[in-house]
């Protein structure tokens, strides 16, 4: 290996690094802020009132209101609670709700770290979301957020089996861990068409996963008053919003990746491939969050007995069949990539 | 590659304090959140090695599943360390003294050379090549031809466990009402429900029949 | 580079699997697809139809081992090996197979009206048993580190299970705890054993250890692996010192469950502990026999002073079992093809003994309550002539009084052993066998001359009472017709030997 001094073997490709990350963050935190912003719209158009409209052109300032207003309160840490702990919480939440990012390929060749094993160090990540909520929920020294933290573990848990099923499906189609290769596989046919059930069922379990409603129970207000978040205030809770729609957004993108073809247009022919593939990207995914939004203002909060049923005695059977029967079917047609 | 050497001492070193303080802090929740920290950071070792499937593997199953159970578990018990700790003290000279033995004798046996620890000839016979072939696939190559047999029989010991963990514990309680969707959907408004025309003024002396 | 050892051992076993891979011959295991396939069908119709099944399934399992047992006889393959090596199908295999399958069909038959009238009748209890008896058929059959741990681990993990099957008894729940405690221990030391084999060996088949030792290659690594194998293989087949857990594990745990313990896993692990030794260690056996000879001194001792203290019959039954197993190992350390032999002949004449002395103790029962208590047999000559007969016969077998079988089996390993020149390891054998007979007499005294109690609950049903006149029949006339077993245990200590 050639010498390389230190400037040009060590300092910059770290920090070319970090502007990546900048490049990444930065705009992903900007649309966090505009998703709650476009969210609150959304509820109040469908439920016939006007939403934010005051701050700014639009109510367009809003959400940056909101943050500066949590950001000026004072951040206040129980008596009984576990200090240390208490504040890593929100920390974990809000980090595993940006490290995500880094495998997502934005454009053919457009990724941070084109890795390998890409969906599975999503999965990864989003396996570990649980433990900013049931630390938070234990460090707080309180009932409810107690609650909250057990239902929240016992529901992402149950979930996840279902998303590793489906993430299964889609590698065995596609033949490949990583995610643009994924992608790529998809150039023919998006995979939301053959695999239409297990498109639902991932959609459904990135909701449990992500805590939206209908699965909601870890912060039901009506009964646990906000759950795992009661005790947060302040900065600690703004990273606790932070992290939940940076994952709720990530969650969407991964649902385009695996089943709505990432950046490939919807016909490679002249008026669509006008865009560049990072704004097809960009456009399915809002696509995606718009149904987590839809949802979230249509369905009531499932009961938690309904929730543990949809998960272990309907999605586990359903997922498996279909790994199963997807298996059978490449094997037995020669489709195996 | 010294970027590559820092790493690894990070990642080792953090594994092994964490491993330390797994043992050894006084709240049971603090030790599995060190066991997890000593999981990822064992993870990151495994990435270092170029065992990246391995490293996912160990995050998704043991940091994500079991572990949560673990805390989950550690979090509704409530453990009384001042009993547990009562024997400490007391059995503290003997195990000093058998950790004295431990250490003499293996410093015994590493300095005078008894113990080669060259790798016999046969192990190491090939150079791999592991641009040629990724990770996942090797191990997939192996599991599902050579290793099939043990697979299976793998499968065999989670199923016992899993018919283990329910006839051990799943006790059928009658006395809790459970939803049974079938019976709700196939419940017929014409058996359920009868109408009947009252009379004004009749509706305090009416009986259902 | 730090990752160089990890890939190297990666990229070897690559190439080994993608060069010769083709389908493995299943032929050879048969015995253990078949009962694997069939327990899960079982599981299945258990899962649906609910416990008012398990009667059923519980002939049905017991079928389907008798039926193993014929599809093994059927097949009678010699020395074929399969599955990339893993798995080894041999007369010696055969042998010992037969022996775990009657035994647990035996246990099986013997325990279903404890099963029915203790509140144990759940459907999984014949499953579990199927489970835990292929675990020991792969085990048996193993043919490499790998395979016999995930074989053990088997057989191991649904005996934890069952041992703490009535769930509703504190003592069953403890002794399935502690079993499962030390259980796990001694899994630990057969891993760390298997990992410094596999450093030190650079192969985890028998073949490659077994060739690295054969080489002159012996190094202290390999023998520290070694003895922790040994070690962990002493525990499942409860030699001293690691036979901590079986008086309380043998108490505690449902009868049928000891019974199925003292007869099957104690068998297959022993097979095991040959196996291993024999096979790719067989090159050290200097190092080994030492250690084989102290474990069966020490259990001979302990199961001969410990027992003469008990009051529970099957605490007693389970120090008998400790020194069963020192007299087994006696064969052991003589290291040869005669020596083999013997044990092999002492585990069956031992299992058939074991199963009818708890077939013995299922009967104990009074006014619909199990008893345990030794006291409580006082008498029984008048109350139950016969079964006391029978009860007296296994006590004499066990204690080596001639001419019933048990004096055959300790007369073939002391044997073995005078001829190996372990002519101490005999007398200490003798001796101890002299000791351990005062127990099992005084039994036979309480029976026959103390005051009586009032009797044991009639009617003994008729599954205990055929296991009990078969086994009976067994122990007292073996003298008669011993050349199927002797023959084949001749047969089978030949295969494995080099």
């Amino acid at each position: 290996m050639a010498e390389t001094g230190f400037w040009s073997g060590y300092a910059l490709p770290f920090l070319l690094i970090l502007g990546y990350i900048l490049a990444i963050v930065v705009p992903l935190l900007i649309s966090v802020a505009f998703v709650t912003y476009f969210e609150r719209k959304i509820f109040g158009l469908m439920q016939i009132r006007k939403g934010p409209n005051v701050v700014g052109p639009f109510g367009l300032l809003q959400p940056f209101a909101d943050g500066l207003k949590m950001l000026m309160k004072e951040t206040i840490v129980p008596a009984g609670a576990n200090r240390n702990l208490f504040l890593l919480a929100p920390i974990i939440t809000f980090t595993l709700g940006m490290i995500g990012w880094a495998v997502i390929p934005f454009d053919e060749h457009l990724v941070l770290a084109d890795i390998n094993v890409g969906i599975l160090y999503l999965f990864a990540i989003s396996s570990l979301g649980v433990y900013g909520i049931i630390i938070a929920g234990w460090a707080s020294n309180s009932k409810y957020a107690f609650l909250g933290a057990l239902r929240s573990a016992a529901q992402m848990v149950s979930y996840e089996v279902s998303i590793g099923f489906v993430l299964v499906t889609v590698l065995l189609c596609a033949g490949s861990l990583n995610l643009s290769e994924i992608v790529l596989a998809q150039t023919e046919l998006w995979y939301f068409i053959p695999l239409a059930p297990m498109f639902i069922i991932f959609f459904i379990s990135a909701l449990a996963e992500t805590n939206r409603t209908p699965f909601d129970l870890p912060e039901a207000e009506g009964e646990l008053v906000a759950g795992y978040q009661v005790e947060y205030s302040s900065l600690a809770f703004t990273l606790f919003m932070l992290g939940e729609y940076a994952n709720i957004l990530l969650m969407s993108g991964l649902c385009v990746i695996l089943f709505l073809g990432g950046w490939l247009a919807p016909f490679d022919i002249e008026p669509f491939t006008w865009l560049p593939g990072i704004v097809w990207f960009f456009l399915k995914t809002a696509v995606v969050m718009f149904l987590f939004t839809w949802t979230r203002a249509t369905f009531p909060r499932y009961r938690y007995d309904q929730l543990m049923r949809l998960g272990w005695k309907v999605f586990l059977p359903i997922s498996l069949a279909w790994v199963v029967i997807t298996a059978g079917a490449l094997h037995v047609f020669g489709w195996m990539p | 590659m010294i970027v590559e050497q820092i790493t690894f001492y990070i990642f080792a070193v953090i594994t092994v304090i964490s491993g330390v303080l797994v043992i050894g802090s006084r709240n049971p929740v603090h030790s599995v959140l060190f066991l997890i920290l000593a999981f990822f950071n064992s993870a990151g070792l495994f990435v270092l090695m170029g065992a990246e499937f391995i490293a996912m593997i160990l995050i998704i199953v043991y940091v994500g599943a079991v572990a949560v159970l673990f805390l989950f578990v550690v979090m509704m018990l409530h453990i009384d360390f001042s009993k547990l700790r009562a024997g400490f003290t007391r059995y503290l000279p003997i195990g000093c003294v058998v950790g004295i033995i431990l250490l003499v004798e293996l410093i015994l046996v590493l300095t005078t050379g008894t113990v080669d620890f060259n790798i016999p000839k046969n192990v190491i016979s090939q150079i791999p090549n592991p641009e040629a072939i990724s990770n996942t696939e090797a191990l997939g190559n192996l599991l599902y031809t050579q290793y099939a047999y043990l697979f299976q029989i793998a499968g065999f010991i989670l199923l016992i466990a899993m018919v283990g963990a329910i006839v051990l514990t799943h006790k059928k309680r009658n006395e809790v009402k459970k939803q049974k969707i079938s019976d709700q959907v196939n419940r017929d408004p014409n058996t359920a429900v009868t109408l009947h025309k009252i009379e004004t003024k009749e509706g305090g002396t009416w009986k259902s029949d | 580079m730090i990752s160089t050892l990890f890939l190297t051992q990666l990229q070897i076993l690559i190439n080994e699997a993608m060069t010769e891979f083709s389908a493995p011959d299943y032929l050879p295991a048969l015995p253990e697809i078949f009962l694997g396939g069939i327990s899960l069908i079982l599981l299945t119709i258990g899962v649906f139809v609910g416990n008012r099944i398990t009667t059923l399934l519980t002939w049905v399992t017991s079928l389907v081992l008798i039926a193993a047992v014929v599809i093994i006889l059927s097949l009678n393959i010699n020395d074929q090996i399969t599955f990339g090596g893993l798995y080894i199908a041999d007369t010696f295999g055969t042998f010992m197979k037969c022996l775990v399958l009657i035994g647990g069909a035996i246990t099986l038959i013997m325990g279903m009206s404890y099963v029915k009238n203790e509140g144990m009748k759940r459907f999984e209890f014949p499953i579990l048993i199927l489970f835990a008896t292929t675990g020991m058929l792969l085990m048996i059959s193993a043919n490499d580190l790998i395979s016999l741990y995930v074989g053990l681990e088997m057989q191991s993990l649904a005996l934890y299970i069952v041992a703490a099957f009535k769930r509703e008894s504190i003592r069953s729940t403890e002794s399935g705890l502690k079993y499962f405690v030390l259980g796990a221990l001694s899994s630990g030391l057969l891993l760390y054993g298997a990992t410094l084999v596999y450093g030190f060996a650079g192969g985890t088949s028998y073949e490659a250890i077994g060739n690295i030792i054969e080489s002159g290659d012996l190094s202290l690594g390999l023998l520290i692996g070694l003895v922790f194998i040994a070690s962990a293989l002493a525990f499942k087949v409860s030699a001293v010192p690691f036979h901590m857990w079986t008086p309380d594990v043998y108490e505690g745990a449902p009868t049928p469950v000891t019974a199925f313990f003292a007869a099957a896993p104690k068998i297959a692990a022993m097979a095991v502990l040959i196996r291993v030794l024999i096979g790719p260690f067989y090159d050290a056996f200097d190092q080994w026999q030492q250690i084989i000879i102290f474990i069966s001194i020490a259990s001979m001792v302990l199961g001969a002073f410990a027992a003469i203290m008990q009051a529970n019959i099957k605490r007693l039954l389970a120090y008998s079992s400790i020194g069963h197993v020192g007299y087994a190992l006696v064969g052991l350390a003589s290291g040869n093809e005669e020596g083999i032999r013997g044990v092999i002949i002492y585990l069956s004449i031992y299992m058939v003994m074991t199963l009818g002395a708890f077939g013995c103790v299922l009967v104990m029962r009074k006014r619909g309550q199990m008893i345990e208590n030794i006291n409580d047999l006082a008498g029984l000559s008048r109350s139950n002539p016969p079964l006391a007969l029978v009860f007296s016969i296994f006590l004499f077998s066990m204690a080596g009084i001639p001419p019933l079988a048990g004096f055959f089996g300790k007369f073939y390993v002391f044997m073995s052993a005078v001829n190996a020149d372990l002519i101490g390891l005999a007398v200490i054998g003798v001796l101890t066998s002299v000791i351990g007979a005062f127990y099992y007499i005084r039994i036979v005294k309480i029976i026959y001359f103390d005051k009586p109690k009032d009797s044991f609950d009639k009617p003994i049903n008729i599954e205990i009472t055929a296991t009990l006149t078969l086994t009976g029949i067994i122990t007292a006339f073996f003298f008669a017709y011993p050349s199927p077993i002797i023959s084949g245990a001749a047969i089978a200590a030949r295969s494995l030997l080099p």
